[in-house]
């Protein structure tokens, strides 16, 4: 009886805030209500529902959250997030776009950038919010659906090829415990390329901030997009990261999700192919130590023939932390002549940590070809001796052999300053 | 050409659905809990065990179906079940001659008469069988013969009565009756099944056989297997079952339990060929089965061997507590669905001890327009190190209608734990084919072998005797229909 009492409470809290914002909130008002219902409908999953088995929501949720955003921080605060050589940043603080803090002077041809609640008149954005992350699967879709009051609306025309990497950089800061929804809306249209990073920090965060963020991404015909997310929020950061990609024909997708740091990261990477020759790629990379709860969804969702994907994804799990894997490949009746691979390996360090993963085949076509592994293990008690046969110590063979189990992951990321500053990170982290 | 194949599957018949001729004493229909105390008054059961019966039956009331299955039926009603059906007997059988002519011919047509077991009797390979009907043991083969070994090997309703303190001790411990739906379910209403206990040191020097069939109508099977391997023993189990053709979807909620201790090692095999239905999905049983084993002691091993064929809907996961250190937990699964059958079947490999070590070996075939689903669970918990899991898990598809699942839980919690789990969904390889064809092995009977060599890692798993008949029946299931 007394956790239904508390469950209600975070629900009211947020039924609340919602009847508050609701004048202020952009876009299609009866849409934010048909989507709070839905989530007054599905309530805080707790782990008996099956997509949350292994974190525990309502524990997190505990306490008051404020939904105040603003936080006013100096440029000086916030120049070590802005590591990207030759980026275009754009910065968010709890979710609200900072001007002044970002690169919004001049965009190059065919990129237009902005607040998503300055978007939410524009055509692009009419035709494409909220087609994609349906807010019946997920309760935090539709509590990020009715509350959403910040994030980005990027589009990218027809044929444009953007050449310097888009930086979406969200910084967490906050006094009190602070609750954000925060929505992204990327429109790549036909044969248009674009590389987007999104990073999740902390800055000047001495409180709980709990975020649950949206990006729904569109990839029209023939379009290339490389999208890398890097989570590396401090202990105060409780992260819900889902990502909704819907590809047309001939696309190609390459989505990195490196998780470093964080109380708590939930990815939920859901990528729709709906058209024939798609080509999509996954990888992940998540080390976890502490306290750390590291949560990976991923579903891929073969709704066309004659489609490729391939996901990779790797763990490394220290003290009590734990990490979870979940991953879904789903081929419809339709889809024949898909090639489906699905990988997931980790390394437990500890007697502590726990790694729980469940990859999943749903097939409903004949002809195709689908596979998925996982293995968990220890360090190669045979490779840690071949190098300390050859006078390394110890500690610096098993450094090294955790970079090299990494670094398969890493490879994958194109950007070459990208790449350094995550090895950099890895490097800093095996210390 | 696949199409014809499985047109000609489709078209075959099941060949097990005849109804046996007897008379048989039935219950009402129904379920409350004068129905349980007839059931146990019929069975002349002591007082503890209607009480177990009763505690069961009011903890099932208070739980709901579960639907956590990929599979989708209708809800069966459980007043509509006849709990209780006897084939009618009147006295004590001595020997096989007295037993119903009709009960014998359904045996023979099952393809294990008796006649040919009583044949046999001077060679040296030789199956004691339990022969459970409707819901009740009707004849337990080669009793004496096991006894002098100092083997229990009898119904369970037998064992209830003459001993009672291995029930006591070992009925509900792998399985509690609060365990499921269907277990507790099964707890309450249970009306008999096989006992066997293999005393210390003793090697079981023939195969144990159960063969399970419904036969009347509007009946719903709820029988409970319970082995125990003392220290030091070993035993080969196998289990077989088949059901007449009805329009109606009956129930069929078994449990089986099996303790090892040290040193023991169980077998388990199982040709489960229930009634699958016709071929739009009409009738067919639906077999809920909580099966179990637990390695309670040091080095002993249970092994689970499966060949599922039949079964409208099938939902079972035969799993292997590994608790002693050492010990080991096997399960082998070749499982077929055609038509509109569902199968969502697998294991639970739970390693509590150190140095356990686990191997699944899956093998899904779907035909079509059936669904059929892997779903395991490997947990390595905390303090047992060095457990070893290894997990394949492979479909095959045939036909555009059909689907295959594979859901696989992993769990790890010590650090020195090793798991691979690989899984695969495809048809059947083209160049496979090709390979075969040009070598002048003409298309089907290519088929029938590449399909033969994916199964075999399961196959030859079987026992001998059993072997045999598996085989029959995956030709059966499959003939044709690949393609």
């Amino acid at each position: 009886m007394e956790t239904a009492i508390k469950k209600n409470t975070i629900t009211d809290k947020l039924l609340a805030e919602f009847e508050a914002s609701k004048p202020a909130l952009f876009g299609d008002l009866s849409l934010r209500e048909e989507a709070m219902r839905s989530f007054l409908k599905q309530g805080i999953p707790n782990r008996k529902s099956e997509e949350y088995k292994y974190v525990n929501i309502d524990a997190m949720l505990k306490g008051e959250f404020s939904f105040f955003t603003y936080r006013p921080l100096m440029v000086k605060q916030i120049s070590n997030t802005r590591f990207l050589k030759g980026a275009i940043n754009i910065v968010l603080v709890n979710g609200r776009c900072e001007e002044k803090l970002s690169d919004m002077t001049s965009f190059p041809k065919g990129l237009e950038i902005g607040y998503i609640a300055d978007a939410s008149f524009n055509e692009v954005f009419q035709k494409h919010f909220s087609k994609y992350a349906d807010i019946n699967t997920d309760a935090f879709i539709a509590l990020n659906t009715a509350l959403a009051n910040g994030g980005a609306f990027i589009h990218v025309a027809k044929g444009a090829v953007i050449e310097s990497p888009i930086h979406l950089i969200n910084i967490s800061s906050a006094e009190e415990s602070t609750f954000v929804n925060s929505r992204n809306l990327i429109v790549v249209e036909e044969n248009a390329q674009v590389k987007l990073i999104e990073s999740f920090e902390s800055v000047d965060c001495t409180a709980k901030t709990f975020t649950n963020s949206i990006t729904e991404m569109v990839v029209e015909a023939g379009a290339i997009v490389d999208y890398t997310k890097i989570e590396n929020e401090n202990e105060q950061g409780y992260l819900i990261n889902t990502t909704q990609v819907y590809q047309k024909e001939k696309s190609v997708v390459t989505a990195n999700t490196i998780t470093l740091s964080g109380s708590f990261v939930r990815n939920n990477l859901n990528v729709a192919l709906d058209g024939e020759h798609i080509e999509t790629h996954l990888n992940g990379l998540y080390l976890t130590n502490e306290n750390q709860v590291v949560d990976n969804h991923t579903l891929v969702d073969h709704r066309k023939p004659n489609c490729n994907s391939n996901e990779l994804y790797k763990g490394i799990i220290e003290d009590k932390s734990s990490a979870t894997f979940n991953g879904k490949i789903f081929v419809r009746i339709d889809a024949q002549k898909t090639n489906a691979f699905q990988s997931n390996k980790n390394i437990l360090l500890s007697d502590e940590g726990t790694i729980n993963t469940k990859p999943q085949l749903e097939i409903y076509a004949d002809d195709v070809k689908c596979s998925h592994g996982t293995s968990t293990g220890k360090l190669d008690a045979d490779k840690i001796f071949y190098l300390r046969a050859r006078g390394l110590s110890e500690i610096s063979a098993k450094k090294l052999l955790m970079h090299a189990f990494a670094s398969e992951v890493v490879d994958a990321i194109k950007i070459e300053s990208l790449r350094e500053y995550i090895e950099e990170k890895i490097s800093k982290r095996f210390e | 050409m696949a199409n014809e194949l499985l047109a000609e599957q489709i078209s075959k018949e099941y060949e097990y659905g005849f109804v046996t001729d007897i008379e048989s004493e039935n219950a009402p229909k129904g379920l409350n809990e004068d129905i349980i105390r007839f059931i146990s008054k019929k069975k002349n059961e002591p007082q503890w065990m209607l009480d177990y019966r009763l505690k069961a039956y009011r903890y099932w009331l208070t739980l709901e179906e579960p639907h956590w299955a990929h599979v989708t039926y209708p809800k069966p009603d459980f007043q509509n079940i006849i709990y209780y059906s006897v084939p009618k007997q009147k006295k004590q059988l001595n020997s096989l001659d007295e037993v119903d002519p009709e009960l014998l011919k359904t045996y023979e047509k099952l393809g294990i008469s008796m006649e040919e077991q009583k044949r046999l009797s001077g060679v040296e390979s030789r199956i004691a069988v339990d022969f459970v009907m409707d819901s009740v043991s009707v004849k337990t083969t080669f009793k004496e013969t096991l006894a002098e070994k100092g083997i229990i090997f009898c119904s369970f309703g037998e064992a209830v009565q003459e001993h009672p303190e291995l029930i006591k001790k070992y009925m509900g411990s792998v399985v509690p009756y609060a365990d499921n739906f269907y277990a507790a379910l099964n707890s309450a209403v249970f009306t008999d099944g096989s006992f066997c206990y293999i005393p210390k040191g003793v090697r079981c020097p023939m195969e144990l056989s159960t063969y399970f069939r419904i036969n009347s109508a509007g009946t719903g099977q709820f029988e409970r297997t319970l082995i125990v391997a003392d220290e030091d023993s070993y035993v080969s189990y196998l289990e077989g079952c088949t059901a007449p053709m009805r329009d109606e979807n009956q129930l069929h909620a078994a449990v089986v339990e099996i303790v090892a201790h040290k040193n023991g090692e169980v077998k388990y095999s199982t040709v489960q060929n229930w009634y699958p239905g016709d071929k739009n999905g009409k009738g067919g049983i639906f077999n809920f089965v909580t099966k179990r084993g637990i390695c309670l002691e040091d080095n002993s091993k249970i092994s689970w061997t499966q060949v599922e064929t039949g079964s409208a809907v099938t939902w079972k996961y035969p799993s292997v507590i590994l608790k002693g250190d050492n010990s080991v937990g096997e399960f082998y699964s070749v499982a077929v669905t055609n038509n509109y059958q569902q199968a969502d079947t697998g294991t639970k490999m739970m390693h509590l001890g150190k140095n356990t070590r686990s191997t699944i070996i899956s093998k899904g075939i779907s035909a079509g327009f059936s669904n059929n689903s892997y779903r395991g669970l490997v947990r390595i918990s905390k303090g047992a190190t060095n457990a070893r899991n290894f997990s394949q898990c492979d479909s095959l598809l045939m036909g555009d209608k059909c689907g295959a699942h594979t859901y696989p839980y992993i769990e790890i919690k010590d650090k020195s734990g090793i798991v691979e789990h690989e899984a695969t969904t495809s048809k059947i390889g083209e160049d496979q084919l090709f390979y075969c064809k040009s070598r002048g092995i003409d298309n089907e009977k290519a088929i029938g072998l590449i399909v033969n060599g994916y199964c075999k890692e399961v196959l030859n798993k079987l026992p001998m005797e059993f072997a045999v008949e598996a085989q029959k029946l995956l030709a059966v299931s499959l003939e044709g229909s690949v393609g």
